[in-house]
């Protein structure tokens, strides 16, 4: 019951802390608009091709950009939590009897909003051209990515718990970015690719997210894909938790 | 009949004991003790203040004793509970004000307060009522509503006495509370300081200043490399340490000076010296009937004084003595052991 009010509390602190801050909110959407804006086009020429049935390339594409932006609203956490190093916010609340994990899951949650509503405006968007929405699927495509966009958030919090420098996390974050996003498949299918680069594809684990994310979005939600997809992105969140929780716990020691 | 022997007399309640207390850190590939075998005891009720210059050693023993920070040796007892073995009770009996304050600027200062009442357990009502009664005693009042981030200075530092005291806590620690403070500001401070003391919350800070350890401390303590060096309340510390000097320029020839200088050493049993310029200096271990006594022998002589100095002792005198370095000084980028343990507190935070 303590928990789950200071967890309520922390949420509560991070999101209006977020509202506050207009711009993200905005970039928020306007990023994955983007996308579908000035990138989907470009995929018209496939339709029909290898990877992209006819009359379905934004049922290949949508999950994708969702992938995309529940990695990107995760992986924004470290910045902050600098900052609060810096300015001894994080001291204050670490002589507080407050849990470590709730600390965590408060901008884990926040984090999870800011993936769930510029997710939801991209589909609706998405829908008007010619996405097709399937309801189940879409629901679980959302339960899925949430736990991507906690396993990002916890790791980013981490990593900047333990790097301490707004300069190494930006090295790190966007140094495994590139291949991360890439080696997923997420802009183009990995399918389209040649056998080494679909085998690197196998050892990321948002590979697998995105090859549920797909299944999902298709409507087939009794596939092995989207199992491995939940067994993948459910370990990989509880591992991350359990870091950022630790990191918590130490980074001030 | 002999009486029953007197049971042993209760021990005070202390609020903080520390015996043996160490912490080393290794800085690029140097180990640097930054606590090397501290012993002290914080009476509830008192102001206590460690005394020292920078990268003594105080802020990293306050560190321990917030839960912050384990130590490597040696035992820490803080409102009755264990540092080391039970965090969780210290900390929910314990408040901490640390050098950067650690007010969240993004938010208002009443959701700053609020949330650090209700994650001490306080519910919704109580905690607002608590942070009512706090803009009063900090006079925060019209400030609450607004972004930290506008806040000057010195309502900031409130701000962050008043988070640090939302759940009554039995000891609060400050470090370095007063650093950047304007002397109104400070003024305000010790003010409130001696009001929450005087509602019975021990209170344990740490300071570089030494007016700060003298006017607000009850006892101090002062450290320097990570040891205590001297203990005690200001006024023994600066007698046990030094003594006052009297300082006469009497108007006398200057073949005539040393005679008198003896005269009135003898007057007021205490050294006496005399300066090129004329001066005698007298070091005397309670200036008040010393300075009579001075005067006594110099009217009784007939000379004419042409001027007059009392000088009081600080703890300046006292970190002089045991340390051979003026406290004014000590810290600086010239000593570098003092400097090492800063980069260590650096290198830990």
């Amino acid at each position: 019951m303590t928990f789950a009010v200071q967890t309520g509390l922390f949420f509560h602190r991070k999101l209006l802390e977020t509202l506050r801050q207009p711009v993200w909110i905005i970039t928020g959407l306007t990023t994955p608009a983007l996308y579908l804006a000035l990138f989907a086009p470009l995929l018209r020429s496939l339709d029909g091709g290898p990877a992209f049935p006819p009359g379905q390339v934004l049922d290949v594409f949508v999950p994708g950009v969702l992938v995309l932006v529940a990695f990107g609203a995760g992986m924004g956490a470290g910045w902050p939590v600098i900052w609060e190093l810096d300015t001894g916010v994080l001291e204050r609340l670490r002589v507080t009897p407050a849990s470590r994990l709730a600390l965590l899951l408060g901008t884990v949650l926040r984090d999870i909003v800011m993936f769930a509503v510029p997710g939801l405006v991209v589909t609706a968007i998405a829908a008007g051209f010619g996405f097709h929405l399937h309801w189940a699927g879409l629901a679980l495509l959302f339960l899925l990515l949430a736990l991507l966009t906690a396993a990002c958030s916890a790791t980013s919090s981490a990593l900047g718990l333990i790097l301490k420098q707004i300069g190494g996390l930006a090295a790190v974050v966007t140094g495994v970015q590139l291949p991360l996003t890439l080696l997923a498949g997420i802009l183009l299918p990995l399918s389209l690719g040649p056998a080494w680069l679909r085998v690197l594809g196998h050892l990321n684990p948002m590979y697998y997210a995105v090859q549920a994310a797909r299944s999902l979005a298709a409507g087939s939600v009794a596939t092995g894909a989207v199992g491995l997809g939940f067994l993948v992105m459910g370990a990989l969140a509880a591992l991350a938790l359990w870091w950022g929780t630790r990191a918590y716990q130490q980074a001030m020691t | 009949m002999s009486s029953p022997p007197l049971p042993p007399p209760a021990p005070a309640s202390a609020a903080v004991a520390i015996s043996g207390l160490r912490k080393s850190f290794r800085v690029a590939g140097q180990t640097i003790e930054a606590v090397s075998g501290i012993d002290l005891t914080v009476a509830a009720g008192e102001i206590f203040g460690l005394l020292g210059p920078n990268g003594a050693g105080k802020t990293t023993t306050l560190r321990i004793l917030t839960t912050l920070l384990p130590a490597d040796g040696g035992s820490a007892h803080v409102a009755g509970a264990d540092v080391l073995a039970e965090p969780a009770v210290v900390r929910r009996r314990i408040g901490y004000v640390s050098q950067l304050g650690g007010a969240d600027k993004s938010a208002t200062g009443r959701e700053n307060l609020l949330l650090a009442g209700r994650l001490y357990g306080l519910s919704a009502a109580d905690a607002t009522r608590r942070c009512d009664e706090l803009a009063e005693v900090f006079d925060l009042g019209q400030l609450l509503t607004r972004s930290v981030r506008t806040y000057s200075g010195g309502q900031r530092r409130r701000l962050e006495v008043a988070l640090g005291i939302m759940h009554r806590p039995r000891v609060l620690f400050l470090d370095e509370p007063t650093t950047g403070l304007d002397p109104q500001n400070r003024a305000n401070l010790w003010d409130q300081l001696r009001g929450l003391r005087a509602a019975g919350t021990t209170i344990c800070l740490t300071t570089h200043y030494l007016d700060e350890a003298d006017q607000l401390c009850d006892r101090v303590a002062i450290v320097d490399h990570g040891r205590v060096i001297a203990l005690g309340t200001p006024d023994q510390l600066k007698r046990r340490y030094s003594a006052d000097t009297i300082t006469v320029t009497p108007d006398v020839t200057a073949s005539a000076l040393p005679a008198l200088a003896g005269e009135l050493a003898d007057a007021t049993s205490a050294e006496a010296s005399v300066t090129e310029n004329g001066v005698i200096s007298l070091t005397v271990t309670d200036q008040t009937p010393a300075m009579a006594a001075v005067f006594g022998v110099l009217a009784g002589r007939g000379v004419n004084v042409l001027a007059a100095s009392v000088g009081q002792p600080s703890l300046d005198d006292v970190f002089l003595r045991e340390t051979g370095r003026s406290l004014r000084d000590a810290g600086g980028p010239e000593s570098g052991r003092a400097a090492g343990a800063d980069a260590a507190r650096e290198v830990a935070a």
